[in-house]
């Protein structure tokens, strides 16, 4: 019964992943919608789920659709839109409570898939286009949210470094699409285009909890009858810039901390042999507190609180991040460089390397306690093309010499510092 | 050992008082790959004024409770995150009003992590040196903080609220109050909070219980610990009323945002009583303010607020408050909407099917939230700390009766207990 895998069934050509486990009380369902992230889709691609959010022919009002959630013990229900990589996945999500640990042992799993089918397939339509009024009122919450990007200056930092290195690449668009074009949305276009998406656009449903795969696999082809064609191929292909020169940016806002962003490329991605060798890279500068951006720049020269680097994998991008005093910029730059150059020059030590495996180990078994990471993993294989079991991450990880992580050094180059500073003239 | 069952929810507690005063517990938790241990002691940012019988009465600067936990992590030997990244854990730390927990997360090796963080936090090493290099580091801290705006919209409210109490008081202090901070306020502080009697040891996740008792049993047995007579903690005396009913502060964000609530005028129970008080408020703020709810429908319509806003309740012994708010386009108008709605609410009491709806929604959030092992622990040692116990949620939720609800709506909602934090963009 633990044994934690997916199962993988087919119903009207939708992919379904059922995971049977004891270990929660709840029964977790996402469903993922891919789209290639692009100029002309994002920004209706991004509306989608928000209006799916707010009402279907079932429960018309918001009201209504929030009540009868409640009635099911409270079931988390969520709608969003996130970026992996070049692509862009609208995701819907329910996690519902296991009646075995209520008092009430009314069954729950059937309705809670029957509620996400009826607010998926049947969304409240008028006029052959989805509600205007629905339409109107997420447009500007939409708007609204891309704006306030600003107010986390850290994730602004992160989002301003991206579009400066990835000005001719579908990579610097936002999840949430452009604000510009969201005044011209039409609310029968954008139906005809989820019409589309759900037609012809590859969509697989996870399912994690104590469930019988049949009793899912039968609600789900009762309750998400749809027509569906023939299903596209979305090859996992991001872009990949080739000549790197190394660029400077620099904002100013009334701030207090300067924010530092180094973008890197890193010419590979989780689907290359060399996954394993660039995640021990990764750890070894900036993954752990124990990593030498964490001792060089916060330890051992009081700098900062954070300095850390993360890895985008589906698209190859590193970055090296760190809040800093303005008039800092420079010292911490330098540390920074130089612990690239380190790793090129493989001043690595064994414990290190050791460290930084054991670390990595700990991370990815991890995600196995969480319904939630268990599905991203696992969906990173369905979006690839490209399955890879945990347990060979995992030896992979093992057979990581200093010289394959001094090979990953010798590959990653310097695209963008971007920093973040004060109004102050320099 | 003791065994605590809860049968409804399949979950056995252990628990064992040790002789020098450490409670300890445990949870084993069936099929997860991962173990977490907090080690946490009752003292947190509002303990800044102190005596130990027989020793003289002490006042210490704001922000040292924050500034000893991260001093903790250095030893004579070296860093100790080294010692955790050698079995691969990830360790870490927080400091609340009234806590200071060290954690870890591992996947094995549980019996060498558990014993690295029991002796590291039973061990200070503070020099004069370490403390000083410290200083640029929470410095960076703080100035994160002071650049976040959801941050500082929140404690501008507690600010606003509270006259004396040092609940008003940044957790970390401020640049300047920890500029004061010297290794000897350190090692009193220590003395005084670190006491096994003052402290909670809770492990949870892949373990046996009988072989972490054992180890946590032999550990403090070989340790010298005399036994401390209870810590008095001097606070002076709270008004009712609050400090100031309005604040407004200017942020580079992108619309303004609003944090209010009510502060408490009854304080000073705890126990069960607690307990009860804290969840009848939440259901209250759900049942009138939450997504289901009139009000909440009719602001959002409006666009008065989005999905930023939220409402929570903080029910402690020495304070209490409620803080409702989010992103708003017009923060006075959605602050009257609310209060009016309150007030409304006050004359007309609540509905039945809201109050049956928002108890139910709760108990399938207790359920949900114990699917998270840090959850658990983070949270049954905080209701511990207050005499009250995180399993007795669920009985307690049965036991509340509309009339609970409508009587605590106007206790708690009360016009002069109302302030306002307000931020603007520049």
């Amino acid at each position: 019964m633990n044994e934690l895998k997916f199962e993988d069934f087919k119903v009207n050509q939708l992919n379904v992943h059922i995971m049977r486990t004891d270990k929660f009380k709840t029964t977790t369902m996402v469903i993922q919608l891919e789209q290639d992230l692009k100029e002309e889709t994002v920004t209706p691609t991004a509306l989608i789920p928000f209006i799916l959010k707010r009402g279907c022919s079932k429960y018309p009002t918001t009201q209504e659709l929030r009540q009868y959630l409640d009635s099911l013990f409270g079931s988390v229900f969520g709608a969003d839109v996130i970026k992996k990589g070049e692509k862009q996945i609208i995701q819907l999500q329910l996690e519902i409570a296991n009646e075995k640990y209520l008092s009430d042992p009314t069954p729950l799993l059937q309705k809670g898939i029957e509620f996400l089918g009826e607010v998926m397939t049947k969304p409240l339509v008028e006029d052959n286009g989805f509600s205007s009024n629905y339409v109107k009122s997420e447009v500007e919450i939409l708007k609204n949210k891309i704006s306030s990007l600003i107010d986390d200056k850290i994730r602004y930092a992160s989002q301003r470094v991206t579009e400066e290195m990835c000005k001719n690449e579908p990579y610097r668009l936002l999840a949430y699409g452009r604000a510009e074009e969201l005044a011209h949305i039409d609310p029968v276009h954008l139906y005809t285009y989820y019409q589309q998406l759900l037609n012809e656009n590859p969509i697989d449903i996870y399912v994690v909890g104590d469930v019988e795969p049949k009793e899912i696999t039968d609600g789900i082809s009762r309750f998400f009858s749809f027509t569906r064609n023939k299903v596209k191929d979305l090859p996992f292909n991001p872009v990949q810039k080739t000549e790197i020169k190394e660029n400077l940016v620099i904002d100013q806002m009334k701030v207090g901390q300067g924010k530092l962003n180094i973008g890197l490329r890193t010419h590979m991605t989780l689907i290359d042999n060399d996954y394993e060798n660039l995640l021990v890279y990764n750890g070894i500068l900036g993954g752990f507190p124990h990593s030498k951006l964490f001792v060089n720049v916060r330890e051992k020269a009081s700098l900062a609180y954070y300095a850390v680097s993360r890895l985008e994998s589906h698209k190859g991008i590193l970055m090296m991040m760190s809040g800093i005093e303005t008039d800092k910029f420079d010292q911490a730059v330098e540390i920074m460089k130089k612990q690239l150059q380190l790793m090129r020059d493989g001043e690595i030590s064994e414990i290190e390397l050791s460290q930084t495996k054991a670390s990595l180990r700990n991370q990815l078994l991890e995600t196995n306690d969480n319904a939630r990471t268990m599905i991203d993993f696992a969906y990173n294989s369905e979006i690839t093309g490209k399955k890879r079991a945990l347990e060979e991450i995992l030896s992979q990880i093992e057979a990581v010499t200093k010289e394959d992580v001094v090979r990953i050094a010798e590959k990653v180059e310097i695209d963008t510092i971007y920093f973040l500073r004060d109004e102050e003239e320099k | 050992m003791e065994q605590i069952r809860h049968e409804q929810i399949n979950e056995t507690l252990y628990y064992e008082k040790l002789p020098n005063g450490l409670d300890v517990y445990v949870l084993p938790k069936h099929g997860f790959s991962k173990t977490y241990a907090t080690f946490t002691t009752k003292y947190g940012s509002i303990d800044n004024h102190f005596q130990v019988p027989g020793k003289e009465e002490v006042k210490v600067p704001d922000g040292i409770a924050h500034f000893l936990e991260h001093k903790m992590f250095e030893q004579e030997s070296g860093d100790v995150f080294n010692e955790f990244a050698n079995y691969g854990a990830s360790a870490n730390a927080f400091t609340s009003f009234d806590r200071t927990a060290y954690l870890f997360t591992s996947t094995g090796h549980v019996k060498e992590n558990l014993t690295t963080l029991i002796n590291f936090v039973q061990d200070p090493y503070f020099t004069e040196e370490n403390v000083e290099k410290e200083k640029g580091i929470i410095g960076q801290e703080i100035k994160m903080y002071d650049d976040n705006a959801d941050w500082r919209v929140y404690f501008g409210l507690i600010e606003n609220m509270y006259q004396h109490h040092p609940v008003k008081i940044d957790i970390a202090g401020t640049v300047e109050s920890i500029s004061k901070i010297t290794k000897d306020m350190l090692y009193t502080c220590y003395e005084t909070f670190y006491h096994p009697s003052n402290m909670l040891l809770f492990v949870v996740g892949a373990v046996n219980p009988e072989e972490i008792f054992q180890l946590v049993r032999e550990n403090q047995a070989a340790k010298n610990y005399e036994q401390q007579p209870e810590i008095k903690r001097f606070f002076e005396e709270e008004p009712t009323g609050v400090a100031k009913a309005q604040s407004v502060r200017e942020m580079s964000v992108a619309m303004p945002k609003v944090m209010f609530g009510y502060k408490e005028k009854r304080i000073d129970i705890s126990g069960d009583a607690l307990l009860q008080k804290e969840l009848t408020t939440q259901l209250l703020l759900d049942i009138l303010l939450g997504p289901s709810s009139d009000l909440y429908q009719s602001l959002y319509e409006q666009q008065l607020i989005n999905d930023t806003f939220g409402t929570d309740y903080s029910g402690e012994v020495q304070y209490g408050f409620s803080v409702i708010g989010g992103d708003t386009p017009d923060p006075e108008q959605l602050v009257q909407r609310v209060v009016d709605g309150l007030e409304q609410a006050k004359e007309k009491g609540i509905r039945t099917d809201a109050f049956e709806l928002a108890k139910k929604k709760k108990i399938g959030a207790f359920l949900r939230s114990l699917n998270s092992i840090e959850f658990i622990a983070n949270s049954f040692t905080k209701y511990k700390f207050n005499d009250t116990d995180l399993f007795e949620i669920v009985p307690t939720l049965e036991k509340i009766t509309i009339e609970d609800v409508n009587v605590r709506l106007k206790e708690h909602i009360q016009k002069e207990q109302l302030s306002v934090s307000i931020i603007r963009p520049l």
